[in-house]
């Protein structure tokens, strides 16, 4: 723990804020300016990040894909971001004629709201958090859940049956999403014994441990729900461009689109975030926070995650609906509940008995790392293949409805020869 | 926090919530309604704040507004008329004399109450205390809320669920009763009960 700083340690930049409230009687005013000049402090690094992140992400994927990505505008085109949200600002903006008046501007404005509270309880220090609330965790769940609302009523009010099949997916998909993203907090909450993120950074401190080797599972299913929350490639069917145009957003022209695609960057660069804090010790790092300041360590940390967003979107193929909700129904929920079970218990154990945590952790460490092995291993065994397998309903794989096998059919039809009877293996 | 910041706040948000709720009622349109039913949602939420209780606040939008205005608008969506007219209906009359009443039972309880002896200080950790209380003095409706909910969630399964076995035409297994051949042309097939996709 750093004691507390000057107003010129640049290890704590919250000695600043305090500097300049301190100037002021007012104490609402102090208040005030405090709280703004949290949200600056926020914007400013969050804002060039942005435009930083979209070259990143671009440069990455493109390298992955083999191909340079951009690269005119600028060295190693780095200045491609700015051109194109200047491009964006300087469009039309249209509105269709049948869309919702009103309803149809809110969206864009609507989507930021959440995209910018979030940060509000991101730990970038010991002391720099704009709001150290005491259920910090459930500020997260709540405010990322009312982002769904502005997807919704721009995917209605375009009046566009495009952008409301998009809508419709979004939400059906975070409706399902939320219950394994809660469970995989409920358990770091139950490990941790508390909901207040800066709390449970320090947690890892004392234990001298990062989360993610004591609850691997648990990591990975609130990587993957975050995943699908965030709308990104893996789980992108909300705006899938080989079937539904651009989802929710097909109506949105100009800055209106660029503010919809700098909500999900921003909301992809938060989620990392909380990933490195909840899973990786925040701004915390084996006494290296005494000497660099710990919000950039945690910037690190989270661009890190942010590589593996991007890795992640740049190999997976997209998952068809019924994928996607299988897994999170029949494998993120079950195993999440496991896992909540076995944190509880665990907990239990080492307040009850008075255990020696350092030697305690490590054992619950490993007993989850193979709880983890056993879960895959048993959902690959009862669910994974026989799905393969068998599919229970499938439509394109048999008769004339489409793809290789109808042409086959089609084929074997005109030498007279029999159709292939229930073609699917 | 001084007087200046929260009579601001309160005022506000008071003026916030009255007024959605308001457009709520007024509002032709369903979405909109439902739209104005959220900022009324958010408004209650400020109003939270504003006593401190920053659970209840959280739980306010994660519940209200996360979910069940989420289930609202997926509700009016999936119903297909329902989605655009706010029109009249009969219970006008019922619903003029419930709001008399509860607005007699609310200036009434305001009234009889002694609001000097609450107590004025926020607590803390809010959270431990409503958890535990939960679980040791008001177990027994925790428990019944909990059955309720499972009964409920049980019940939403058994109405939506399509039996195979009850004469829903799936195309494959029309297929393998031999009822149709693949030769007749495909858009005779019915291409519901798509797993997944519904819900």
């Amino acid at each position: 723990m750093i004691p507390l700083a000057k107003w010129y340690d640049l290890r704590d930049l919250s000695g600043l804020s305090e500097e300049i409230t301190g100037w002021i009687g007012a104490d609402w005013l102090a208040s005030l300016v405090s709280g703004l000049l949290g949200a600056l402090g926020v914007l400013a690094v969050v804002g060039p990040t942005l435009l930083i992140l979209i070259w990143v992400e671009r440069k990455v994927i493109a390298r992955f894909q083999q191909r340079y990505g951009p690269n005119r505008v600028g060295p190693k085109g780095l200045v491609q971001p700015v051109a194109d949200a200047l491009k964006l600002v300087l469009k039309e903006e249209l509105r269709p004629r049948a869309a919702d008046k009103y309803l149809f501007l809110l969206p864009p404005v609507l989507i930021f709201l959440p995209a910018l509270l979030i940060w509000g309880v991101v730990p970038f220090g010991p002391n720099m958090q704009v709001a150290d609330l005491n259920v910090g965790v459930l500020y997260l769940l709540a405010v990322s859940s009312t982002g769904v609302i502005a997807i919704f009523i721009a995917g209605w009010s375009s009046n566009n049956k495009y952008a409301l099949f998009g809508a419709m997916r979004v939400v059906a998909m975070s409706i399902s999403y939320e219950v394994p993203m809660v469970l995989a907090l409920l358990t770091v909450v139950f490990f941790t014994g508390t909901m207040s993120l800066n709390g449970i950074v320090e947690w890892q401190q004392s234990e001298d441990l990062f989360l993610v080797l004591m609850l691997p599972m648990t990591a990975f299913m609130f990587f993957f729900s975050a995943t699908a929350e965030l709308n990104r490639t893996p789980l992108d069917i909300s705006e899938a461009e080989s079937e539904i145009v651009a989802g929710y957003h097909t109506e949105y022209s100009g800055m209106r689109f660029g503010l919809f695609y700098a909500v999900e960057l921003l909301n992809t660069l938060a989620i990392s975030a909380f990933i490195a804090t909840f899973f990786l010790g925040g701004w915390w790092l084996w006494g290296l926070d005494e000497w660099v300041p710990p919000w950039i360590i945690l910037l690190a940390k989270t661009g890190g995650v942010y590589f593996i967003f991007i890795w992640t979107r740049g190999t997976l193929p997209r998952l068809r609906i019924d994928q996607m909700m299988h897994f999170c129904w029949k494998f993120l929920v079950p195993v999440g509940l496991v896992f909540l079970v076995a944190a509880a218990v665990e907990r239990t154990l080492l307040l009850e008995n008075n255990w020696d945590a350092s030697i305690a952790l490590p054992v619950f460490g490993i007993i989850n790392a193979g709880l983890t092995v056993v879960a895959v291993v048993t959902w690959a065994k009862l669910s994974g293949t026989e799905s393969q397998k068998l599919p229970s309903n499938a439509i394109m794989a048999r008769g004339r409805v489409g793809g290789l096998r109808a042409a086959q059919a089609i084929r074997v039809d005109e030498l007279g020869a029999e159709p292939v009877a229930g073609g699917g293996d | 926090m001084s007087d200046v910041g929260f009579h601001l706040a309160f005022w506000s948000l008071s003026a916030i919530t009255i007024g959605a709720a308001l457009m709520v009622v007024v509002s032709r349109n369903l979405i909109h309604a439902v739209v104005f039913l959220i900022l009324s949602f958010i408004g209650v939420a400020g109003l939270y704040l504003t006593l401190s209780a920053e659970f209840i606040a959280v739980v306010q939008i994660l519940i209200y507004v996360g979910a069940i205005a989420v289930l609202m608008l997926f509700a009016i969506m999936l119903t297909p008329r329902a989605g655009r007219d706010n029109s009249e209906t009969g219970m006008r009359l019922p619903a003029l004399v419930l709001m008399g009443l509860i607005i007699a039972a609310g200036t009434f309880i305001g009234l009889e109450t002694d609001w000097g002896s609450m107590r004025g200080e926020a607590i803390d950790n809010q959270a431990r205390i409503i958890g535990e209380s939960l679980i040791n003095e008001f177990v027994l409706p925790f428990e019944v809320a909990a059955v309720l909910l499972t009964a409920a969630l049980v019940g939403a399964i058994a109405l939506a669920r399509e039996d195979p076995e009850d004469g829903s035409l799936h195309y494959a297994s029309l297929l393998e009763e031999g009822l149709i051949s693949p030769d007749e042309p495909s858009d005779a097939a019915p291409l519901s009960g798509t797993p997944g996709g519904g819900d």
